[in-house]
């Protein structure tokens, strides 16, 4: 009997030895030297948590991503967009980029113990692609009409089949798997409406099996989320000494209702970081730091956030037909970009900590980037001879611009109510504009009635110019869907449904043909043929990005060097983050 | 009695139906939908956007969208929140009892503190503690609720610097945010209760002081046009204890208009707290019902607003009834 125990416990050794865990890079983080063990991180979560399924969720917070973290195929590091292989011990693309081989790492293990299989991805993607379950990812499987599909194609190895190349949809490589034997075993006895009845908010957590890091342990609505450490995840994630990750013990999030609770909380002492929204935040932190309430960090300006805020003309006035004309002429936007004060709104509207923006793609992208636009920084006299050179040559009695019919050049620009910020920035567009005899009234209304006046379809629209701003976007290529090609629901200036300039039409081309090639440099070249004419069009005027902020306790490691800290890849990776005792 | 109270119940079917049907009116006037925030994101599919309207009936004319939810809430089923797939009576339940954990906590706070505060102010009119009370009582009439809590809770930051600084000792004099520690749930039962309490004291304590002002002006006028009445000066003359006729004889007349508005406290105590729910994190009602308000999510707003209606119309009947119970003048028939 003992002979056979220690048989078994030599082959549990052996093939310990024989699989080879994912080994986080010390390059991930700053301070790899002082690693420990232990501990728990308070984090805290402004909006409500409205689920644990991985099949009913549809918001991407701080909850949501660490609860439905797991065994994905491919993963990305902070220093770099390349997806490497994770769950996958490889994966091979086809020349022709339709098909995506993967063979799945050996030891990888659920929560409980069970080995984690190909049959576990292969019910992921059943499920997710089930239009009854109705998952969020339903849509990520098609391209147009047509599905990607996954089949087994042996005891570890998965195929991805794709109707045609396409570097948007190579994250559903990515896959995270969901427990076969948990909720595969619900799927197969009750359904579509059995799956998504499961694991919600009233749900027992201890029936939760993930593959993440950190395991939902206890949920309190509006108060707190707990969880704890996966005692599988160490078995095929360690560092570069060979420790067992995650190193932490739990992960707490406090649920509070807004940013100023939260940031009460973390001059109290109570959670272990805040993102600063602002420099008023930054200020109030400092002065807690220099009291000696808190010994805390703090990054300042680290990068652009991961959002645009712009102004759109719109081109689709049938029933005002000089501002359709003046709206569609290129001069007339060029004229207004230099009108833009970039560097004014960046000193005024953020105290400095912001950045003038040109192009639909995030500064923080910058490899994405196209350096070599044209840029319209604020020059008032260059537009007024852009101005003039399109008929507005003498000025009314109000000392307003009037063309030679006597149209007076005077137009709404409207922004959502309450949002300080934009009011300021149309304000300071509005005053300088005023200066050449651009008359500008600035209206401030309500939010929904801006998003649905921008999303109105059709010749006449209710608007003329909107200052408006766009989150989310995808890394792999950074030219939104629904915002770069005609009759998208997103292309704001022209929603008539078929493109009216011919640089909108060569943007629609240069647009599908860079999201088919999933050689990445190559890509990158269309995206900065886009951003060029683009730029030369100005559909869209950009203002100015506001700035990322970052601050944690000091007796929190593990954070990424300060260079590869940014909007988009955080200040750390969660298995790698550390408490200092 | 009995006949009144029916005919009273059977009025209030029409009231219901007419508030309900007013509110879902009034949301679908709103522009857009639950759906807004993802139609602006640049890149989801439209064919997501459509399968989602089709999946909330978000699709649909208004009128088919009132008369399915009417139909369910007759199954007392207030419908389902978008955000989650979770019903609206889930989303719902747990902010209304913390809401309600606050709202009892300020009214016994209230009712304590402003009581013999209108009795002293009325007995020892126009001497200095009477002035100092109303000092006091219109600054806290006057200062909005959500401020004042950002007032204290400055104070007690400030207060952990002074007493670092002198007592070598750093920490909160009170919490200044959420409704439990995060050690919670390790926390045997009397020292969770003891916990929320602890938390509860200073927004509870915020919105008590609006109602103290009000209460102890209203009560402190009550008691002196009580305390020069006829029957009291009878009493004097009689002599009988001061505190007696204080607290027997004139108050018990004096607070028979606070009994007309017990009823209107029965919808007050699950309106939440307001505003300084948002400032301390309390997870009631109006953070709820604000997120829901900005989502859209119109049904978890119109199950704050069902409760609400149900429980104003119950609260004016109650009150109703009260009042014929402390004023033989009123009869019902």
């Amino acid at each position: 009997m003992r002979k056979v125990l220690l048989g078994i416990a030599v082959l549990a050794l052996i093939s310990v030895g024989l699989a080879q865990p994912f080994v986080w890079p010390n390059a991930w983080i700053a301070d790899s030297e002082g690693v420990q063990m232990g501990g728990t991180f308070r984090d805290y979560e402004v909006s409500e948590v409205r689920t644990f399924n991985p099949f009913v969720t549809a918001e991407s917070t701080g909850v949501s991503n660490l609860a439905f973290q797991g065994a994905s195929l491919l993963t990305r590091g902070p220093d770099s967009d390349e997806w490497l292989p994770y769950a996958a011990k490889s994966f091979t693309i086809s020349d022709d980029g339709l098909v995506v081989d993967v063979v799945l790492r050996d030891g990888l293990v659920w929560s409980d113990g069970t080995p984690i299989t190909v049959q576990d991805y292969f019910f992921t993607y059943q499920a997710e692609t089930d239009a009854d379950v109705g998952s969020n990812s339903y849509d990520s499987w098609f391209i147009g009409e047509d599905q990607i599909t996954l089949e087994i194609t042996g005891d570890n190895s998965l195929r991805f089949t794709f109707p045609k190349s396409d570097r948007t949809a190579l994250g559903v490589v990515a896959l995270t798997p969901w427990p076969d034997h948990v909720l595969g075993e619900i799927y197969r006895s009750g359904a579509a409406e059995a799956l998504i009845a499961a694991w919600g908010t009233e749900a027992n957590l201890a029936e939760f099996v993930g593959s993440g890091p950190f395991i939902p342990s206890e949920y309190r609505a509006g108060e707190r989320v707990l969880f704890v450490k996966n005692p599988t995840y160490g078995q095929w994630n360690v560092d570069e000494a060979g420790n067992a990750l995650p190193y932490m013990d739990g992960y707490n999030f406090a649920v509070v209702e807004s940013a100023d609770a939260a940031l009460n909380l973390y001059l109290a002492g109570e959670i272990d970081s805040f993102s600063p929204r602002n420099l008023d935040d930054i200020g109030v932190i400092n002065v807690a730091v220099q009291n000696g309430d808190i010994a805390a960090t703090v990054l300042e300006n680290i990068s652009p956030v991961a959002s645009s805020q712009f102004i759109t003309f719109n081109w689709n006035k049938a029933s005002n037909p000089f501002l359709q004309t003046t709206f569609r002429n290129v001069d007339f936007r060029r004229a207004m970009s230099y009108l833009t004060d970039r560097e004014a709104m960046v000193d005024l509207v953020y105290g400095g900590s912001a950045s003038p923006a040109y192009s639909s793609v995030y500064a923080v992208m910058d490899y994405w980037i196209n350096p070599d636009v044209a840029k319209y920084d604020y020059d008032p006299e260059a537009a007024a001879a852009l101005l003039r050179d399109i008929g507005f040559t003498s000025k009314n009695s109000d000392g307003i611009l009037v063309d030679a019919e006597g149209n007076a050049l005077k137009f709404i620009l409207a922004t959502n109510a309450g949002n300080s910020q934009r009011e300021q920035i149309a304000q300071i567009f509005a005053d300088s504009a005023r200066e050449i005899g651009v008359d500008v009234e600035v209206q401030p209304i309500e939010f929904s009635v801006l998003v649905d006046q921008l999303l109105s379809e059709g010749d006449d629209r209710p608007y003329d110019a909107i200052l408006i701003g766009l989150t989310g976007g995808n890394r792999d290529y950074p030219f939104g869907s629904n915002v770069i090609p005609c009759g998208t629901n997103l292309h704001m200036f022209n929603t008539s449904g078929s493109c009216i300039a011919v640089e909108e039409q060569l943007m629609t081309k240069l647009y599908y043909q860079g999201r088919q090639s999933l050689d990445t440099p190559t890509a990158r070249d269309i995206g900065f043929q886009i951003q060029k004419v683009e730029a030369e069009l100005q559909p869209i005027v950009y203002t100015v990005s506001p700035a990322a902020h970052y601050s944690w306790l000091n007796s929190v490691g593990g954070a990424h060097p300060d260079g590869l800290i940014n909007s988009i890849v955080g200040s750390r990776e969660i298995p790698l983050t550390y408490l200092k005792q | 009695m009995i006949p009144y109270i029916i005919r009273r119940i059977i009025h209030l079917i029409p009231t219901f139906i007419g508030a309900t049907l007013l509110a879902f009116i009034i949301s679908q006037l709103v522009p857009g939908d639950f759906l807004n925030a993802m139609r602006l994101s640049p890149d989801v599919r439209p064919e997501t956007i459509a399968r989602l309207e089709q999946s909330f009936g978000l699709d649909r004319p208004w009128y088919t969208q009132y008369f399915l939810w009417m139909g369910s809430l007759l199954k007392f089923d207030l419908g389902q929140s978008f955000g989650g797939n979770q019903p609206v009576s889930a989303v719902i339940t747990k902010p209304i009892l913390n809401s309600l954990i606050l709202v009892v906590i300020s009214l016994i706070m209230l009712y304590a503190i402003a009581i013999p505060l209108g009795v002293f102010s009325a007995v020892r009119q126009y001497s200095f503690a009477d002035q100092v009370i109303s000092a006091i009582s219109y600054f806290g009439l006057a200062i909005p609720n959500f401020f004042f809590a950002q007032v204290l809770i400055l104070c007690i930051f400030l207060f952990r610097g002074f007493t670092r600084e002198y007592f070598d000792h750093n920490q909160l004099l009170l919490p200044v945010a959420q409704m439990t520690s995060s050690n919670y749930n390790e926390l045997s039962s009397l020292a969770k209760f003891k916990d929320i309490l602890w938390h509860a004291l200073m927004p509870a304590f915020v919105v008590a002081t609006s109602g103290i002002a009000g209460l102890t002006r209203i009560l402190r006028g009550q008691m002196i046009e009580q305390l020069s009445s006829d029957y009291i000066r009878t009493a004097r003359s009689k002599g009988l204890d001061e505190r007696k006729i204080n607290y027997k004889h004139a108050l018990r007349i004096a607070i028979i208009p606070f009994v007309a508005t017990i009823g209107a406290l029965l919808p007050g105590l699950i309106g939440g707290a307001g505003l300084v729910e948002i400032v301390v994190s309390w997870p009631g009602i109006t953070p709820t019902l604000l997120q829901a308000l900005t989502a859209q999510d119109i049904y978890v707003v119109l199950g704050f607003l069902v409760i609400s209606t149900l429980l104003l119309m119950l609260g004016n009947l109650i009150s109703d009834l009260l009042l014929a119970v402390v004023d033989p003048r009123i009869r019902y028939n």
